[in-house]
């Protein structure tokens, strides 16, 4: 069986859908531990719909966002590349982690949560491309 | 594949089930079904968790916003049957001190009762 595959979808929410089904394919077809996969699962929710969400102006058409899963060495691996806005999601703000109900915003979570269920998170620009490499060990 | 949400009243209290994974796309018809119940004038509301693989930041919002709207009408949210990663992601979300969370329904139930 291959180590990696790559899975293309479109700049929506049926793509972030398509997308957690493919991973769900591919750690299931291997065999991957529940505890690491869902970590993962929820980071490339996190990452994808804000991508869909955020990355694009209104008058783009349809893009395609390419997601490269792998497993090897023990880690698993989910690049994410796309041609969105410049966004760094390590440089964004952390969310207040202490106020009360009435003041907790839901803003920033998402990144958040993405910088500590995985074990490792890459980010670089190049070639007007975005590109995320979240790592979890298995 | 849509997510299931059960529905359920009791003693004043309506309780919902989704069923699956809590993510962005799913996390919306959480929030319709909960409008739905808040709307129609519900101030005793309880999420079971049992059924429900992980939660990301979308389900978080959806439980955030409710326990806000519901606080604000004088009403109360009880959280139950957390599975270890949701109650992680909301540990590190640092939401959990914010929420009454009980370990199963009847629990969850019986807190609405006492509360005001």
């Amino acid at each position: 069986m291959e180590t990696c595959e790559t899975v293309v979808i479109p700049n929506t929410a049926g793509g972030v859908r398509a997308a957690a089904q493919g991973f769900e394919r591919f750690s299931t077809a291997r065999g991957l531990p529940a505890a690491a996969v869902w970590p993962v699962q929820v980071a490339l929710d996190e990452v994808l719909s804000n991508t869909v969400r955020h990355g694009y102006a209104e008058t783009n058409p349809e893009r395609q966002i390419e997601i490269v899963f792998d497993v090897r060495g023990g880690v698993l691996e989910v690049t994410v590349v796309d041609d969105a806005a410049p966004f760094n999601p390590l440089e964004a703000a952390a969310p207040t982690l202490d106020a009360p109900l009435e003041e907790r915003s839901p803003g920033g979570l998402g990144i958040h949560l993405v910088r500590k269920l995985m074990d490792e998170v890459r980010y670089e620009r190049a070639d007007e491309r975005n590109r995320l490499v979240l790592r979890k060990r298995i | 594949m849509a997510i299931e949400i059960g529905e359920e009243s009791r003693d004043g209290a309506t309780l919902l089930t989704p069923v699956g994974r809590l993510d962005s796309e799913s996390s919306e018809l959480l929030d319709s079904a909960v409008a739905r119940h808040l709307d129609g004038g519900a101030l005793k509301l309880a999420i079971d968790f049992r059924e429900v693989d992980y939660i990301s930041s979308a389900g978080l919002r959806v439980v955030l916003m409710a326990a806000k709207r519901l606080k604000a009408a004088g009403g109360s949210l009880v959280l139950c049957s957390m599975q270890p990663s949701v109650r992680l992601v909301f540990e590190l979300a640092g939401l959990l001190p914010l929420f009454a969370v009980e370990p199963d329904r009847a629990a969850a139930f019986a807190r609405l009762r006492a509360a005001p």
